[in-house]
């Protein structure tokens, strides 16, 4: 086959995608109107399927429940490039997109990734791109990356729908990166600096527990003292780990929050039953490990004031982010070329922004990116996050992932061989799998 | 012989003579005050009154107690007449030592006076001769449950064994042949009443430590254990106990901080706190305790710290005798008036009087003479004819009922009393409630 000219096919692939701009940022208006929590995103993943098939891709369905897959291959064999694309909202029921009963609501602009992907795959299903390229593109669809509602996948967990609460935590586990060597996506954000894009950085790693008081219930007014308050327990263990924050250094980025999913039955019965749902983040696993033990003897501590029972359950979170300086140059290059000289800003290696992703996880086994398009305002996870650029949320990302995926497969896959000749993996699918599960535990702690 | 009107108002004229220097005693004591274990000058003073009045005296008792034994030389019932010896330490209030801040700011200066008014009357010779058994004027030592590390230091010479002075008096066997028991304290009730019946709490103290260990506060807290964050989350864990307080219980649980760090700079590795335990009953006590203990060692687990606690026996509820207290109702009566004796409720105070009311017929009626909030800073004794002079005649009065016509009175109420322990059932309890656990990290 003769050598295509990349930079006539380029030009040509970006105006489809600008073409197709009124229906891209369409699409995801239509996701961002049906918010949908992790492995819970029927609607929305029937949604893409039918904007994926339209395209005329083959597409593997219900991984990790709501997950899909499609791979378009390339005339020449090669290296395989994920592009990513996340289809749970959050749940933030104040804000103006939430749904009305589930409270769940599109305050991380994932909605925009299915638009930038359904541009990047519009794009590159143009029947003269095919033989350009050395090597495939996998259209990856993932469920819940936020990780949230830890009771209810837990739920899911025991009945064998998912081992691993999060869906690129799952679909590593299920093979489905088995035959792609590198990932990248496009997230939105609200001001991460003045470019409109930016790129670099890390996240925190995490773990997350399920904290389970079990007291004994009483009349709070009749007989309070044959009760044992297990929401007392859970209050004054939240006391015990403010107490504990002046011991974190700033160094190790950590974090400690959590949530009461259930606070008490009636407010005249003494709680008999709470249910806490912590997190730890720190900048790296072993960072954790400190601070989790500090943590957990603070759940027990408020047992033990109370004379409760503790349950522990340690779920495995997410991994920090690294991500691939030859990708992360070769996007930066395309950025620049597409949209100028400042439109990018570049993010230190080791900055992070204290949250976390299972972009992380994806990273410890393959080369990823994962940029941001400033295109929001409000806060991030807030009532106020909303999009207000969506050509620069939706259609930009198009246009720059397609032309980076262009510089990686095209000219023999020459970019994505340097790519995956500079980079070595930080463990395999099969030890990230066996990591994660020796994250997952269970303890009870009953004071004598 | 006399009759027992006769020997009343021989009492009264007798006292009557006598109000102005007693009350002066009284007044001469609050100015002087010292507290509990340190009452040298006050033991000193009334010794003195005691030796006046012709009492046989040991001094010493206890460390610093004096006890004056009044015989009638003819067997009858063993009366104890009591008066405490301490003040409280306070700062700021009116009488308070510049020097040691010790304050009468619990009037035990006046009881000291109306037990010398029982004293003045009774040693008078017509109503002596018509008395049967004893008096033992115990002027006693360390009723405030205070200073408790100076007292683990006496306790560990081996000079008191019990922080509370009538508890060392039980001890030392003082109380091995008393019948009836009495003592008027002062009180905040209505103005120019006396109080009679009532009950109190009873108590045990505790000393707690925290050992954490210290760090840079601003350049390695992460190296530190933080033992002020652990005493806080007690705290805290302490007050999340509180719904499950029984309202017949009357607890009260009130910590303070005697120690809260060295240097603010220096992350705080070693705290200490004291606290009481309170309650109606003994059960309750002990398993508030357990609580307090509980709620203790959670703030050493949640920091990593260890905590000593120490549990140190304190007072026992106090339950005073029904017949007593009518004998001495009827005695304030002709006093003050009907109208002027009122009925107590129950005290969540404490005091080492419950421990005599385990033991013998007891009852601590209160001269209702002052203003100001007990043991506050504006606690002042406003009556003094109220709170020395007439609450020694009621208490002098009884007694001459209790003593007089053979000792039947005092016999029938001795009889009639059912101790709830006996002495050594007494030590054996007062022992077992004394701990020291460190509970490690």
């Amino acid at each position: 086959m003769n050598p295509v000219d990349i930079t006539e096919l380029r030009s040509a692939v970006l105006r489809t995608i600008d073409n197709a701009s009124r229906d891209l940022i369409n699409a995801a208006r239509t996701v961002y109107s049906t918010p949908e929590t992790g492995f819970n995103e029927h609607t929305t993943s029937k949604y893409v399927l039918q904007q994926l098939q339209a395209l005329g891709l083959d597409v593997v369905t219900g991984i990790a429940r709501t997950g899909m897959k499609a791979v378009l291959r390339g005339a020449n064999p090669g290296p395989t490039v994920a592009v990513i694309a996340e289809l749970d909202s959050l749940r933030v029921p104040l804000h103006p997109g939430a749904d009305v009963v589930t409270g769940a609501a599109h305050a991380c602009g994932h909605h925009a990734q299915i638009g930038s992907l359904l541009g990047v795959a519009t794009a590159l299903t143009r029947p003269e791109v095919r033989g350009a390229l050395s090597g495939n593109v996998a259209f990856v669809i993932t469920p819940a990356e936020e990780f949230i509602d830890i009771q209810g996948r837990l739920e899911l967990k025991a009945a064998r729908e998912i081992e691993f609460l999060s869906g690129k935590q799952e679909m590593i586990r299920l093979g489905t990166f088995n035959d792609v060597d590198m990932a990248m996506m496009v997230h939105t954000s609200a001001g991460n600096g003045d470019s409109a894009f930016s790129i670099g950085g890390t996240s925190n790693a995490h773990i997350s527990h399920l904290v389970r008081y079990i007291g004994r219930s009483a009349h709070a007014g009749g007989s309070p003292g044959s009760g044992v308050n297990a929401l007392q327990a859970a209050m004054l263990a939240n006391l015990a780990v403010n107490t504990q924050r002046e011991t974190f250094r700033e160094l190790d980025v950590v974090r400690v929050h959590g949530i009461i999913t259930n606070g008490g039955a009636s407010v005249n019965s003494v709680p008999g039953e709470v249910v806490y749902e912590g997190r730890i983040r720190a900048i790296s696993l072993e960072a954790i490990e400190p601070i989790a033990e500090k943590v957990v003897r603070c759940y027990r501590a408020g047992a033990l004031a109370m004379g409760a029972t503790v349950e522990v359950q340690a779920i495995a979170g997410y991994h920090p982010m690294r991500q691939d300086p030859s990708m992360k140059k070769l996007f930066v290059r395309n950025t620049e070329h597409l949209f100028g000289k400042d439109s990018i800003s570049i993010v230190p290696d080791e900055q992070t922004h204290g949250g976390s992703t299972d972009m992380g996880d994806l990273s410890t086994i393959m080369p990823v990116i994962h940029p941001y398009a400033n295109s929001a305002s409000g806060v991030g996870h807030g009532h106020d996050y909303l999009i207000e650029d969506y050509d620069r949320a939706v259609v930009a990302p198009a246009k720059i992932m397609t032309s980076t995926i262009l510089d990686l497969l095209g000219n023999g896959a020459a970019g994505a061989k340097e790519v995956l000749s500079k980079h070595t993996p930080l463990m395999t699918a099969e030890r990230y799998v066996e990591l994660q599960r020796g994250r997952f535990t269970a303890g009870t702690y009953e004071p004598s | 012989m006399a009759d027992r009107s006769d020997l009343k108002s021989s009492f009264n004229t007798t006292v009557s003579g006598r109000a102005g220097e007693l009350e002066q005693v009284a007044r001469e004591i609050l100015t002087h005050p010292e507290s509990g274990y340190r009452e040298q000058r006050t033991s000193k003073l009334v010794a003195e009154w005691f030796t006046a009045s012709g009492l046989k005296v040991q001094s010493g008792v206890a460390k610093t107690g004096v006890i004056g034994t009044y015989d009638t030389g003819r067997p009858g019932p063993h009366i104890a007449i009591m008066g405490e010896l301490d003040s409280l330490i306070l700062p700021g209030h009116m009488f308070a030592d510049p020097d040691t801040s010790a304050a009468h700011a619990c009037g035990h200066h006046a009881q000291i006076g109306s037990m010398l008014t029982v004293v003045a009357g009774l040693v008078e010779e017509t109503v002596k001769r018509g008395l049967v058994g004893k008096v033992s004027f115990m002027a006693t030592p360390a009723e405030e449950y205070i200073e408790l590390e100076y007292r683990e230091v006496l306790r560990q010479a081996g000079e008191i064994e019990f922080f509370g002075g009538k508890q060392e008096l039980i001890k030392l066997g003082f109380f091995n042949d008393v019948d009836i028991a009495m003592l008027t304290h002062t009180g905040g009730e209505t103005t120019g009443t006396l109080g009679i019946g009532g009950s109190n709490n009873g108590m045990i103290g505790k000393t707690v430590q925290y050992i954490g260990r210290a760090a840079h506060a601003g350049g390695s807290p992460h190296l530190g254990v933080n033992a002020l964050s652990a005493a806080q989350i007690g705290l805290a864990a302490i007050n999340a106990q509180r719904d499950t307080f029984r309202d017949a219980d009357t607890i009260r649980v009130h910590p303070i901080i005697t120690r809260g760090g060295a240097a603010v700079n220096s992350v705080p590795a070693d705290v200490r706190m004291e606290t009481y335990v309170r309650a109606s009953n003994v059960p309750a006590i002990l398993n508030t305790s357990e609580k307090v203990d509980r709620a203790l060692r959670a703030g050493a687990l949640a920091t990593g710290a260890s905590v000593r606690i120490q549990t140190i026996p304190g007072y026992l509820p106090a339950k005073y005798d029904a017949r007593l207290t009518e004998v001495y109702r009827h005695n304030a009566a002709s006093l003050i008036g009907d109208d002027n004796v009122i009925e107590l409720n129950h005290s969540t105070g404490c005091t080492d009087m419950g421990d005599v009311s385990q033991i013998v017929a007891t009852i601590q009626p209160t001269a209702n003479a002052t203003s100001g909030n007990g043991h506050g800073i504006d606690y002042i004794v406003e009556n003094y004819d109220l709170a020395v002079t007439k609450a020694g005649k009621a208490m002098g009065l009884t007694v001459i009922d209790l003593l007089s016509e053979n000792g039947e009175k005092g016999r029938s109420i001795a009889g009639s009393f059912k101790a709830p322990m006996s002495i050594p059932d007494y030590l054996e309890r007062m022992r077992s409630f004394r701990s020291d656990i460190t509970y490690e990290r």
